[in-house]
């Protein structure tokens, strides 16, 4: 982030991206849809890879740092209502850090295409995406672990990791189906006014 | 719903810790942050948590509510307890039950750190009770002010954090609002087949997309045609105002950490 020029445009569309991604932490818990197996949905992953791709890396890495902030500084925006500095603590904090790499590689990856990106690139990019936040996430958590909670001997890397394994078929398939309705959200995007204005 | 979207989980009140400045609250918790690991002794934590109970009390909020703060963290506290207790092999034995081993070691450790976590969640949700986020933003902004010579996008930061805050609650009701317009027009949301449902989730979120889009749009020209040019030379609608309470804080925290350092072990 050597460039600190913003034109306006740029910090309104990161402020609202940054308040989307709260709607998508949450969309679940005021309107009882996508409740699969007992298990509200977050579609966090989805709204961070999408921002990495409309927004491109820079801006859309921006609105999850954005995002993250409001967060910390007390508005209930992160999944479950959740805010405040005490998420720091939570050994799942690793995830919201993780989106702002997570946009910063996607929006990288959709930006290489020349021309209208693919389906399957949209895909790559949110299975990518996907990976990035389970990486991170995980081992911030073990580390979360290992030295906040000062945990003893016994407590291993592999344990971590086996309690992830629970939700990764989900989120692969999800990651898929995202990948599938990105281009579409591109492709409504870029035929709208406001967004080709902004390409130009 | 919506309501508590706007402010958090902030508490209004007139109390001695919510009219604090946000600067001093926020440093003060910075600093707190590291004074919790300086303690190692039953003398240091019992020091440091009469601090935090103070200062819970002087905020005057129902206790309730910080308890419900701990709530999200609760497992986590009791993971870390029960690691220690059965996991140390320091100390003397204390109880012996087929496999399970305690030790004295590990009970004081479990203890001692949960008591830290405790400590922690009590002191950053009593900053997120007795301040909005806007606040805490403000305060953000000037803190870090002297960091805009190194190219730091400060104002622009706590810029677009504000108008996140301010838009929440607008996108959370147009969320709503195409909800009930495409179930108006038969959409069915909550049942039918997986394909049938992320078919239905489209026709939410390319709607919702494209009016924050338009939304971010209309916002800037009105930013522009008002003058906006960035943070040079702007003024505040919110001013920040240092009182003889916030040096009276600082101080006192600074007491306590002489104090934990003099005590620690």
């Amino acid at each position: 982030m050597t460039k600190t020029k913003f034109r306006t445009i740029d910090l309104t569309f990161i402020g609202m991206f940054a308040a989307l991604m709260a709607i998508g932490a949450n969309i679940t818990s005021w309107v009882p849809f996508l409740v699969i197996g007992g298990v509200p949905i977050t579609l966090q992953t989805f709204f961070c890879v999408l921002a990495g791709a409309l927004l491109g890396r820079r801006i859309g890495a921006l609105a999850m740092t954005v995002y993250m902030l409001i967060g910390l500084f007390g508005a209930p925006v992160f999944a479950r209502l959740d805010g405040g500095f005490s998420s720091v603590m939570m050994p799942t904090f690793g995830f919201i850090l993780s989106f702002i790499i997570a946009a910063y590689v996607t929006g990288f990856i959709i930006e290489k295409s020349n021309d209208t990106p693919s389906v399957a690139r949209f895909i790559v990019a949110t299975l990518v995406g996907m990976a990035i936040n389970y990486v991170i996430g995980t081992n911030w958590m073990y580390v979360a672990y290992r030295f906040w909670a000062e945990a003893p001997e016994g407590f291993s890397y592999a344990m971590v990791w086996s309690w992830m394994l629970v939700p990764l078929p989900k989120d692969i398939i999800l990651s898929i189906i995202a990948g599938v309705i990105s281009p579409r959200i591109y492709a409504a995007l870029q035929k709208s006014s406001s967004y080709s204005q902004r390409t130009a | 719903m919506i309501n508590s979207m706007i402010i958090g989980k902030y508490v209004p009140g007139r109390s001695l810790i919510h009219r604090l400045d946000p600067r001093t609250k926020l440093l003060m918790m910075f600093f707190y942050v590291f004074i919790v690991f300086l303690a190692n002794n039953v003398w240091t934590y019992t020091l440091l948590t009469l601090f935090t109970l103070s200062l819970l009390l002087l905020s005057k909020i129902p206790f309730s509510f910080i308890v419900k703060g701990f709530k999200p963290i609760l497992w986590v506290i009791v993971f870390t307890l029960l690691l220690h207790v059965l996991m140390t092999k320091e100390g003397n034995m204390l109880f012996q039950f087929g496999w399970i081993e305690i030790y004295d070691k590990g009970v004081q450790q479990g203890f001692f750190i949960s008591l830290r976590f405790l400590l922690l969640i009590a002191i950053t949700t009593l900053l997120t009770l007795t301040t909005t986020p806007i606040e805490v933003t403000d305060g953000m902004e000037k803190l870090l002010a002297p960091f805009k010579r190194w190219n730091m996008p400060v104002h622009e930061l706590a810029l677009m954090m504000s108008i996140s805050l301010r838009f929440i609650p607008t996108l959370m009701e147009e969320t709503e609002k195409i909800i009930k317009a495409q179930a108006a027009r038969g959409v069915d949301f909550s049942s039918g087949p997986f394909s049938e449902r992320m078919k239905a989730m489209t026709s939410l979120l390319i709607p919702l997309f494209i009016s924050a889009f338009k939304r971010a749009e209309e916002l800037a020209i009105a930013m522009e045609v008002r003058g906006y040019r960035g943070g040079e030379g702007r003024t505040k609608w919110r001013q920040l105002t240092w009182s003889y309470l916030d040096t009276l804080f600082m101080l006192s925290l600074i007491s306590l950490s002489i104090l934990l350092w003099l005590l620690r072990s």
